[in-house]
């Protein structure tokens, strides 16, 4: 006989949210999805439920009652994605395993008395959901249908339930509630014509019904696994010498290369895993700046770690895994084996990487700010998703002709001559120049006296207001020559009388090439 | 950091201490100038601007906004004050070629201009503008123009050689030196390119604001501008704060290198002749026939609606008045604008049906309208108005609004479209300034704060006047306000209120002119089909003497003349406003013992707690009563000395100045009529300008700061004004500063006594339709949903109390309007949620019906909305109830509506043989599944089925209250109907409950609210244990509530289903609605029903 098991995680979202936030469990809190009239209350913690938030609510309502809630925009997809997680997970009571909304259903036919029968069961799955963090309800019935029923609305026996335990849309719902046919059990007193004739298509209740008797089948299909692309071997003789591991990355490299190429993918973040005989295992992972499934590039960067693996009492299998994958389609980039740049580059990024640690390879990255020091910023070389600050700017430019008085704000600073290298920190110089705002004549930096022969300015940049204290001045720069052709960009910092110091500061801050 | 917001609509007047006008012309002028009008761009106000301009010696100021001259006439009125020469001209943005500043250089340029804007505004979405180079060609004549450099000069260097071809007369381009570094070297490229096209360069320093400190503003405008973020904006924002009013030495100064950039500037405006004070008003033509003059033909007809609306002769009261106004009338010339006014009015009238309307405003109230017909309020029988009407020494222009029925305004707005033309008629804009709220809102979005902590700002900090009570409500929603970025948010938000945000379309101001208006003023597309709106608003219009009528929509006015047809064909009798019985007796009766739920104006729970205490029993104080119960008077503490003078606990005493400053009578002249208290809008007026001795200048900068809604900054030193100059005149300094207080609250609240006197007039026919029709008046409220306070189930149950009988929605007997049936009032299916007015048609049409099925055979109606008038319970005529009505639409097929599939009725399923049994439904779910089709039930009241739980428990029923002596304890339970927590009760809750015998006003203090809350505000059944409370004036019994329970629970012990929200649609928390689909969640906690069915 067919026995399902349902699983319903009815607090998943906020159980969810409150592992990956670091908030008191006091705090009350709502998580909210956009309706069509503003937010939306998903989910609640206890302590906002006491003060009377319920999911379904319009925050606004909710807050009427209590000011003090915290709004936290739900994070839907994520929630769905744990549940497939788990669905995977869930593979250990049974290989049939199915996604069902905010829960899981599993085909334990034949499988409870593994567990110590179905009460076991049971146990055990709400036992290690409950590890998880997770409240987990659970019923099994012989069909699919029945034991949602029961998972979801509790008690033995169907009949007494509410109409709503047939899984109908509301509009339904309430229909068989205005006729009062409240409960299952009232439902399944009509003769089945009646009903048929009264409930078409998708609202048929005459289905809901057989779904749930069983008389219409309803099987269970396997979730389709898509397991990371992997390669594996196992050895017949545990192998306790250390070039083990070595050894079997040369045959796993090409094995799972060949794996990628099937699903057009390219590894960005690759573990080797061998298996000891004792059950432990040892693991190295390394990433990739670019998806990569080049079989010697891949294997260059894992060789090291491979050798750092600790056989202890000797490994039995190893698994090379690329735990995260991107769509790489067939690619050449000449007839000729050359190196090319932009990949020549990623290979060396990660090889750098891989010697040097993530935290040590950075590459600079352009930052929309009038400030020069700000105007680039360092990121990690390996960065997934290249933080970019200017993205909105430029994302506002690319809605069409901006509107801004000056043109379209451009997207390097036209015309605006910067030096090929900027100094960490501006150097303080001496200045003579015609006070108040009158060009420099002549600066001392390092104690070299440089007379100023052509001079082109000022530009004048004020500070972010929005970042630094209202103190702050604001610079004029300029670019001079001196006597010997060379170049400099320096600025005053300051005006005389602008409230916020004394003189203006004189400084250095590039030089041109 | 910048002050606190300066953006207000305040006319600049000169003070002392304001630099002199120039007398000599500057060097310089400045021509490239943004104001806030260039929306989101230019971030100083006219005022600022021009004041900047002043101080720093310009003789003239030019003034271009984007595409726009909706900020000329700011412009023109703040430099007319400071005694600056306006330049007025505008910025075109074009789709192909360089930006241009345009300059008319006198009136017909100027109307070219406004021609070519509207012809760019009209072709495109509201608030755009699409030009192009062949279109300013077009228009070119009469007008200056400058060209305006992009930041790519090759591209701009092609751009002008087209500009020079297309516009031969174009010779200046403009440059700036603006810090960006290569400033000098740009400039003398410029100075060839334009050279090279036999142009001269012209010095601007592309103004966007008048001081540097603007700069934080001009940025997150921009932000809001580009939707991005402070932190994200980058280059978008300009590097500097350079982009200010400098002075026209400091330009001589940057300019040094090109003198002709300075003297171009000096010689463009000097060859500029326009002033918008030529825009010569004129009023259209047609409404004066061949051969008249427009004066006598208004006299013609003043005479001839006297004839017609005294029959027996005009009263000599009234042939006096006219024969004051009407020279008046002519002095001023203001003859056309009443035509005008006529002249629509009668439209609405002769229309089959005629469309009711009538007039208000300050000269609406005078005998020559009553004879036109504009109003209804006579004059023989109110002598109020007589100096209310205009004032001849202020010259203010006369202001008639009219009211036409809200559901056929359309009509009379299209008729004034078609008749004058859409370049000769046009509506008013209204500017959309940024308000609290949505100032809050912006800049926190820009500054990077989340969503959830700008809409905590916005309503926790800025909810309430009260500064105190602000600051603990930030703490209650854990802000902290001491945090920089917080506070650097707040102080830019204050900045951004009062800015102008974008144009909108007035209500219904409309101008008529007699020359096409688009050569007075652009017009644009406005959001909705078939409306077009000119750029200025009503104050720019007032500003250069442009009259303009307002044709606004009343929902009463609907319900009455719904009323008028519905006694017409039932009694037999047509009453017209002007027509119904006048103080009649019993009405007032009826009006003092707070008897008044529909009834116009006076049907709100504040109001029909006034009635009994202020016991109107003429005209003249439902006059008062329109007035009395509003913030402004309120606020102002003026309700409670006038009910003590009126009820004679108090002596009625005139304040008066010492006998040195004036006559002792002073005040008598201006407030004898409301016994001493200042309670109409004129009244304040007229005390600032006799008691406080405002100049008439003075007195309209006063007029204006009230009607902003901002008044903040400016009401301040106005009131030090006010207040001290009644104090040195010798007043109580008490009492002037409580005249003020109620000016104060008069900004956004106030009445004046012409509208109160209009508005009376539909009270008091409002109110005489209740008394003597019941059955029709509630059939009228209930056709002319939604209005008015009060939901149907309200109209429905007042009009039962009032022994009308009411019949349930039927297949076979409703309309889709409510109507009368033998005297009784049957609703129609329109109170049926969700059912199309299609849908019921078709069942009406084929009437009458003896099966459910024969509604889709016969009467062609569709299944989903049968099954909706099953759910409603409409098929008891044929002896089906609810379930048994639906149990067989749910039987029917949907089946296309065409002949060859109508008589396919064979079941494919087979025929039903054993027909099914369905369990009665009980009485309790009936009425709640009529509450949740039609909102109301005439079965029973929920409360009904839960009196027996509640008596055990010793609660009492509302209709006992009034047998509760004053002081004792109780307990009531009912459904909640409304929740207010108006603004002028200091945090007090008001809540109206409901059970079977009748409603329990409920007043809730702040301490319990505070307590309470979730309750207070969530709960729909909600029992109360308070203390009664009876006014020693009049029968009004209130509950002071002590504690509070929610047992909304209890509702689920009527039927298993949610009971809908009673809560009518003036609840101040905002619906409370039960969500649509419940959740399995929630079916346990469902306590099984137990005692009560």
């Amino acid at each position: 006989m067919t026995r399902i098991a349902s699983i319903w995680l009815p607090q998943l979202a906020i159980e969810h949210w409150a592992k990956t936030s670091d908030c008191a469990p006091e705090v009350p809190v709502v998580l909210t999805v956009e309706g069509t009239h503003g937010l939306l209350i998903h989910a609640v913690t206890p302590s906002a439920a006491e003060r009377g938030a319920r999911p379904g609510a319009r925050l606004t309502d909710a807050r009427a009652l209590d000011p003090s809630l915290i709004a936290v925009p739900a994070d839907v997809e994520g929630d769905a994605a744990l549940v497939k997680r788990l669905a995977r997970w869930a593979g250990r009571w049974s290989p049939l395993v199915e996604v069902d909304g905010d829960g899981l259903r599993l085909d334990v036919t034949g499988v409870a008395h593994l567990f110590g029968g179905e009460a076991g069961l049971v146990r055990d799955i709400r036992k290690r959901f409950a590890a998880l963090g997770l409240t987990a309800r659970v019923a099994i019935a012989p069909t699919a249908a029945a034991a949602w029923a029961l998972s979801h609305f509790g008690g033995e026996e169907l009949a007494p339930l509410h109409v709503s335990a047939l899984r109908l849309d509301p509009d339904t719902v309430r229909t068989l509630e205005r006729l009062g046919l409240k409960t299952i059990g009232a439902l399944m007193d009509v003769p089945r014509l009646a009903l048929a004739r009264r409930f078409r298509g998708a609202d048929s209740v005459v289905d809901a019904l057989d779904r749930l008797s069983g008389r219409k089948p309803e099987p269970l299909t396997a979730a389709p696994a898509d397991p990371p692309p992997r390669a594996l071997i196992k050895l017949e003789e545990p192998a306790t010498h250390p070039e083990a591991a070595t050894q079997a990355l040369e045959r796993l490299v090409p094995m799972l290369v060949r794996e990628l190429e099937r699903r057009h993918l390219g590894a960005r973040r690759l573990s080797l895993t061998g298996y000891r005989v004792d059950g432990s295992v040892a693991a190295a992972a390394v990433a990739t700046a670019i998806p990569s499934r080049e079989p010697r590039h891949l294997l260059r960067l894992l060789a090291d770690k491979a050798t750092a693996l600790n056989p202890e009492f000797g490994f039995d299998a190893f698994a090379l895994t690329a735990e995260w994958a991107e769509q790489l389609g067939a690619a050449q980039d000449s007839l000729v084996e050359e190196p090319s740049g932009e990949r020549e580059l990623a290979r060396l990024v990660d090889r750098l990487t891989v010697k040097l640690g993530p935290g040590r390879v950075r590459r600079p990255q352009p930052h929309e700010s009038h400030l020069p020091e700000r105007a680039s910023e360092w990121i990690s070389a390996i960065s997934s998703s290249p933080r970019f600050r200017g993205k909105v700017a430029r994302e506002a430019r690319r809605r069409g002709p901006s509107t801004s008085f000056a043109g379209p704000p451009p997207l390097q600073m036209q015309g605006r001559m910067r030096p090929q290298r900027l100094l960490d920190r501006p150097e303080a110089i001496d200045v003579i120049y015609a006070t108040p705002e009158g060009m420099p004549r002549r600066f001392v930096w390092r104690r070299a006296v440089h007379d100023i022969a052509r001079v082109e300015g000022p530009e004048r940049i004020a500070p972010e207001w929005w970042r630094s204290p209202s103190s702050a001045r604001l610079r004029d720069y300029y670019r001079v020559e001196d006597a010997e052709g060379r170049r400099y960009w320096i600025y005053r910092e300051g005006l005389i009388g602008d409230g916020r110091g004394g003189l203006p500061n004189w400084f250095i801050h590039g030089l041109f090439g | 950091m910048p002050e606190k917001s300066a953006f207000s609509r305040v006319k600049l007047v000169r003070r002392e201490g304001m630099p002199p006008p120039p007398t000599t012309p500057s060097s310089y002028v400045e021509l490239g100038v943004a104001s806030p009008f260039s929306f989101l761009r230019g971030a100083s106000d006219a005022n600022e601007l021009v004041l900047t301009a002043l101080g720093q010696g310009y003789d003239a100021i030019g003034i271009a906004d984007r595409n726009t001259l909706s900020g000329v006439v700011r412009m023109h009125s703040a430099c007319t004050a400071a005694g600056l020469r306006p330049l007025i001209g505008c910025r075109l943005d074009l789709q192909d070629a360089p930006s241009l500043l345009a300059y008319p250089c006198h009136r017909e340029g100027y109307g070219r201009l406004s021609r070519l804007l509207s012809l760019g505004k009209m072709r495109a979405d509201k608030g755009e503008c699409e030009l192009t180079l062949g279109d300013v060609a077009e228009h070119a004549e009469g007008i200056a123009f400058i060209a305006w450099p992009e930041e790519n000069l090759d591209a701009f260097e092609a751009g002008l050689a087209r500009l020079r071809t297309a516009l031969p007369s174009l010779g200046h381009v403009a440059a700036s030196w603006l810090y960006r570094g290569d400033d000098a070297a740009r400039i003398e490229r410029l100075d060839r390119i334009a050279k090279k096209q036999g142009c001269t360069i012209l010095a601007t320093n592309d103004v966007h604001y008048h001081a540097p400190d603007r700069r934080p503003l001009q940025d997150v405008v921009t932000c809001i501008r580009e939707k991005v973020t402070i932190e994200a904006a980058g280059y978008l924002l300009n590097p500097n704060a350079e982009r200010h009013l400098k002075a026209p030495e400091v330009m001589v100064h940057l300019f040094a290198r090109w003198p002709h950039a300075i003297s171009a500037t000096r010689k463009f405006a000097d060859s500029l002749h326009f002033s918008l004070d030529e825009l010569r008003y004129e009023y259209p033509k047609e409404t004066v026939p061949e051969g008249r003059t427009p004066q006598q033909y208004l006299e013609h007809l003043t005479w001839k609606g006297a004839a017609e609306r005294w029959p027996d002769g005009v009263p000599d009261k009234v042939l006096k008045q006219l024969n004051y106004e009407l020279p008046l009338i002519e002095r001023l010339d203001f003859a056309r604008y009443f035509l005008t006014v006529h002249d629509i009015v009668k439209f609405a009238r002769e229309l089959d049906p005629p469309i009711l309307c009538q007039g208000r405003g300050s000269a609406a109230n005078s005998a020559v309208c009553y004879c036109l017909g504009i109003t209804a309020v006579d004059p023989a029988t109110s002598d109020l108005l007589f100096e209310r009407f205009i004032s001849e020494e202020r010259r203010e222009p006369p202001d008639i609004d009219v009211d036409f029925e809200h559901e056929r305004r359309e009509e009379v707005i299209q008729h004034i479209y078609k008749k004058y033309g859409r370049d000769r008629a046009g509506i008013a804009a209204t500017i959309i300034h940024y308000r609290p709220r949505s100032a809050i809102r912006e800049v926190g979005k820009v500054m990077g704060l989340s969503e959830d902590v700008c809409g905590a700002l916005a309503s926790t900090i800025w909810g309430s006047m009260d500064p105190e009570l602000e600051e603990e409500r930030a703490k209650e929603a854990g802000l902290d306000l001491s945090d920089p970025h917080l506070k650097r948010t707040i102080r830019l938000a204050e900045q951004l209120i009062g800015m102008p945000r974008h144009l909108s379309q007035h209500v219904g101001g409309f101008i008529l002119t007699e020359r096409p208006l688009t050569e007075t003023v652009p017009i644009g597309n406005g959001a909705m089909d078939d409306r077009t709106f000119i750029e200025w608003d009503k104050d720019d219009i007032e500003e250069l003497g442009i009259l303009k009528i307002d044709v606004l929509a009343l929902g009463m006015l609907t319900c009455i003349r719904k009323c008028f047809d519905l006694i017409a064909e039932h009694h037999g009798e047509r009453w017209e406003l002007a027509t119904v019985p006048q103080e009649v007796p019993e009405v007032y009766d009826m009006l003092c013992q707070g008897d008044s739920l529909g009834v116009f104006q006076v049907e709100s729970r504040a109001q029909m707690n006034m009635l009994p205490r202020l016991r109107p029993r003429c005209f003249y104080d439902l006059v008062i009563e329109v007035a009395i119960v509003r913030p402004g008077p309120i606020q102002g503490d003026m309700v409670h000395p006038y009910l003590k003078r009126r009820s004679g606990k108090e002596p009625v005493t005139f304040p008066c100045p010492d006998p040195e400053h004036g006559p002792p009578d002073e005040l008598e002249r201006i407030l004898g009529r409301t016994l001493g208290v200042p309670i109409f809008q004129e009244q304040a007026m007229k005390i600032a300008l006799d008691a406080a001795r405002f100049s008439s200048e003075e007195a309209n900068q006063l007029r204006k700061a009230m009607a902003t809604f901002r008044s903040r900054g400016n009401i301040e030193s106005l009131q030090d004004k006010m207040v001290g100059r009644m104090v040195e005149r010798g007043y109580d300094p008490d009492f002037a500063q409580r005249c003020f207080d109620q000016i104060k609250g008069f900004g956004e609240y106030g009445f004046p006594e012409s509208h109160a006197a209009s508005f009376a007039h539909l009270v008091y026919v409002s109110s005489w339709l209740r008394w003597k029709y019941p059955a029709a008046f509630a059939c009228g409220l209930l056709n002319s949903q939604p209005m008015g306070f009060y939901a149907p189930a309200q109209i429905v149950r007042d009009a039962r109390e009032h022994n009308v009988s009411v019949r349930e929605v039927d297949v076979n007997c409703s309309d889709w309007d409510c109507t009368l049936e033998q005297g009784a009032l049957r609703l129609g299916l329109r109170q049926i949620d969700g059912l199309q007015r299609e849908a019921a048609d078709r069942l009406v049409a084929r009437r009458p019906y003896r099966s459910v099925e024969e509604l889709r055979t016969r009467g062609g109606v569709p299944v989903h909305a049968i099954q909706r008038l099953a759910a409603a319970d409409a098929f008891r005529s044929m002896g089906l109830d609810r379930r048994a009505a639906l149990w067989d639409s749910r039987a029917l097929k949907q089946a296309p509506d065409l002949p060859l599939f109508m008589y396919s009725e064979e079941r494919d399923e087979g025929s039903e043989d054993q027909p099914a049994t369905l369990p009665a439904m009980p009485l309790s779910e009936h009425v709640v599944n009529d509450y949740q089709t039609v909102r109301l039930s005439l079965k029973a009241h929920p409360m009904a089925f839960l009196r027996e739980h509640y008596a055990g428990r010793k609660f009492v029923t509302a209709d006992r209250l009034k047998t509760i002596r004053d002081g004792r304890r109780l307990s009531i339970a009912g459904l909640v109907l409304i929740r207010q927590r108006p603004g002028s009760a200091k945090g007090v809750v008001f809540i109206t409950i409901e059970d079977e015998t009748g409603v329990a006003n409920l007043v809730i203090w702040p301490d319990v609210f505070g307590k309470q809350r979730k309750i207070v505000m969530g709960a729909r059944l909600m029992a109360v244990h308070g203390i009664v409370q009876h006014d020693e004036d009049s029968d009004v019994i209130h509950v002071i509530a002590q504690r509070l329970e929610d047992h909304s629970h209890m509702l689920r012990h009527l039927s298993d289903e949610t009971m809908p929200s009673t809560l009518s649609q003036s609840d101040a928390a905002g619906s409370w609605r039960a969500p649509a689909q419940r959740h399995p969640r929630d079916v346990e906690i469902i306590p099984k029903s137990r005692d009560f069915h």
